[in-house]
């Protein structure tokens, strides 16, 4: 432990923290939904099964809890062996030195087995190795109300006369042709992209004041107030009931959610987000690995046991459980190609929405960005600034907030 | 027992509980203070050092989104606006359980405790659901009901803010109900009896003899009340959806969570952190020592 001060405070701050002196004892920290927690859960009881003198513990806490708890107690020496999130929490990670490099604890061949986008690389170095890509958004429609769901935003437009109806007469719409969440510009991102914008450059800085925010924002609120296609108000759990209960026909979600709509009973079909036909690009939603990283506070006499697990649980057939009871895209070569994979309806169209994503940038930055994005986003939604003056304050924030961030 | 015996009998009984907050009190307050001299950043989270009153100058001086004047005055009408109704609602109610000709006491009291034996952010979740614009109950109420316009609780900023506040009363009042109770019980019944003699009105009575003596009680609730509604994260943070809309519903203690854990600005927030710590403190003890609350009612 190389700051006893910081060693007390992570112990006081974090109750039950594992410290994992035990070199047969594995701890994982998550941040896995209840769904996925059950896949996870019975894939490690088969791991204790083939390794009997192996026992492995999973906690999980919420992603924000995750990250902050993670960092207090890698850097006081401490935290479990293995950290599992999206991609996005490798920047700040690996800032702070708190991630193993793994490229060269692993065999090149076992590397090799995966697609490209299953392993994250940073400033050249390989800190993530993924089970599952995408975490991404896609158009998810009800199956019961729409056959063909729209290919161009054209498409989307034109359906408002089928789908935006008052049906109690009492003059307010009562079912919509489409909802998502709008507090978070991550569900921005596919409506900026359609138009031609794009978050920052590769080296972190950002490009929020241009013309792809601008038009972006501006066809959000042209979909609210101008073709009455999408609710006044949203948040994620609001979006989520109406689509749920069919008031909305269409729901911008992400992977996460297709266990809980099928558990929900609604006969859905997952498909790309529409094409804007005025810029001829595709709305492209952030795709991101979500997968495992080592804590730098592992022992070199308990890595080994540790990465046998991490082994195990990228294996292609595990990774194919995962995928059959969460629809999941799996990162293995062998489970992409597998007949599963390549022949479900919601996977092959999750794949396409893959094909027309954009990675998920990993440097730390990308958190100024949302923080600067959000509140100008919102305040356009909320029609308290217009799309020009929202992206010039998005700018002048997250250059500001990136200057706090790496003071 | 001779003298010294007796001496480490009582160390034996206070140590355990001294080691217990030397531990989880004593020296994270003093880390805190430590790392608000210090530069701990994203960028020196292990090689920090110490820099002076740097944090505390940038509290005070550095430009912020959203301003930290407003989000300090807006602190100080949040906390004053909820013990106003926590108090006044509490006491009320107290006054009416605390009725001997009430019936169903006990079903009422469990009735009107509920809102704070329910988790904070299951009360909070539910009252952001209540709070939307189509679909809430709320304004199903008003637009239904009483044949008003609906608001837009969530989408505006001083909206937002009334509805944080209205989430909180809801679930701050019963603490003080339950403490205003429990005084109003300990006080003897002769008072009311030779005040009834006397021929004293219920006001007299709730001036002259009440008020003065569940007095005591209240005022240290009323500082604790104090202390957590001006630290009170999770209904702020929960209602408005960490800020909605736009950053403008923050609180104090919910701009020192995105500094830290946003931008992991941990020098900046453990300053910030400090302020609020010294805001409280003074204003704990100035209002204890102004309603004299620590002296004997009887």
């Amino acid at each position: 432990v190389k700051n006893p001060l910081l060693l007390v405070a992570g112990l006081l701050l974090l109750g039950g923290c594992a410290t994992t002196p035990d070199p047969r004892h594995i701890v994982i920290w998550h941040q896995m939904r209840v769904d996925e927690r059950l896949v996870l859960d019975s894939q490690l009881r088969q791991f204790e099964a083939e390794n009997p003198d192996v026992t492995v513990e999973e906690i999980y806490k919420e992603t924000e809890e995750l990250r902050s708890g993670f960092i207090v107690a890698a850097i006081a020496g401490q935290g479990p062996d293995l950290v599992y999130g999206p991609s996005d929490m490798v920047g700040p990670f690996e800032v702070m030195g708190i991630i193993e490099p793994l490229e060269s604890l692993l065999d090149t061949s076992f590397l090799g087995s995966f697609i490209p986008k299953g392993l994250t690389y940073y400033h050249g170095h390989l800190y993530q190795i993924a089970d599952k890509l995408g975490n991404h958004l896609t158009l998810i429609y009800n199956k019961d109300l729409i056959m063909d769901p729209p290919t161009t935003d054209q498409e989307l437009i034109a359906m408002r006369e089928r789908f935006t109806q008052d049906l109690n007469g009492d003059g307010k719409p009562d079912r919509y042709v489409l909802t998502w969440n709008y507090t978070e510009p991550f569900f921005f991102i596919p409506f900026m992209t359609g138009f031609g914008g794009w978050v920052m450059t590769d080296d972190g800085t950002p490009t929020l004041d241009t013309e792809g925010t601008v038009n972006g924002l501006k066809f959000i609120r042209d979909l609210r107030d101008r073709y009455k296609i999408i609710p006044g108000e949203a948040d994620y759990n609001i979006a989520d009931i109406l689509f749920k209960d069919g008031k909305s026909a269409m729901i911008i979600n992400g992977d996460w959610s297709w266990a809980g709509y099928k558990k929900a009973g609604v006969n859905f079909g997952v498909a790309p987000l529409p094409r804007i036909v005025s810029t001829g690009l595709w709305c492209e939603p952030m795709v991101s690995p979500k997968g495992f990283s080592l804590n730098t506070n592992v022992s070199a006499a308990k890595r080994p046991v540790v990465l046998s697990l991490l082994r195990f649980l990228m294996r292609p057939e595990i990774q194919l459980q995962t995928a059959r009871a969460l629809w999941t895209m799996p990162t293995r070569r062998e489970a992409v190609a597998s007949d599963f994979v390549q022949h479900d309806d919601i996977l092959r169209n999750s794949a396409l929405q893959i094909e027309h994503g954009r990675a998920m940038p990993v440097v730390p930055e990308l958190r100024a960005i949302w923080d600067a994005m959000r509140p100008s986003y919102q305040a356009v939604l909320g029609g308290a600034k217009t799309p020009e003056q929202a992206a010039r304050e998005m700018q002048d924030l997250a250059l500001r907030k990136i200057k706090e961030l790496n003071e | 027992m001779n003298r010294l015996t007796h001496k480490l009998f009582i160390a034996f009984l206070v140590v355990p509980a001294f080691v217990i907050l030397l531990a989880v009190v004593f020296y994270p307050f003093l880390y805190n203070v430590a790392i608000s001299f210090s530069n701990m950043s994203l960028r020196h989270i292990k090689d920090w050092s110490f820099v002076g009153v740097q944090q505390y100058v940038k509290v005070f001086a550095e430009p912020t989104q959203p301003d930290f004047y407003a989000v300090f005055m807006k602190t100080i009408i949040w906390t004053a606006v909820n013990l106003v109704f926590h108090v006044v609602i509490g006491v009320a109610l107290a006054l009416l359980l605390n009725q001997r000709d009430v019936k169903g006491k006990p079903l009422f009291r469990t009735l009107l405790i509920l809102p704070w034996a329910i988790p904070q952010y299951i009360v909070a979740l539910t009252w952001r659901g209540m709070f939307n614009y189509e679909y809430g109950s709320i304004n199903l109420i008003i637009t239904k009901y009483l044949n008003l316009p609906a608001v837009e609780w969530l989408k505006s900023p001083t909206e937002a803010f009334l509805a944080c506040i209205l989430t909180n009363v809801w679930l701050g009042f019963p603490f003080m109900m339950v403490i205003a109770l429990g005084a109003l019980q300990s006080i003897p019944h002769e008072l009311y009896e030779a005040a009834d003699i006397d021929g004293a009105s219920w006001w007299h009575k709730l001036k002259n003899i009440t008020l003065p003596l569940i007095r005591p009680v209240m005022i240290p609730a009323i500082t604790l009340g104090t202390v957590w509604t001006f630290n009170n994260l999770n209904i702020v943070w929960l209602v408005s959806n960490a800020g909605e809309p736009s950053d403008q519903t923050h609180i104090l203690v919910s701009f020192v969570y995105k500094a830290a854990f946003n931008l992991y600005r941990y020098g900046y927030a453990a300053a910030l952190s400090m302020v609020i710590f010294v805001l409280l403190l003074m204003f704990s003890l100035f209002f204890l020592k102004k309603t004299r609350a620590t002296e004997a009612a009887y």
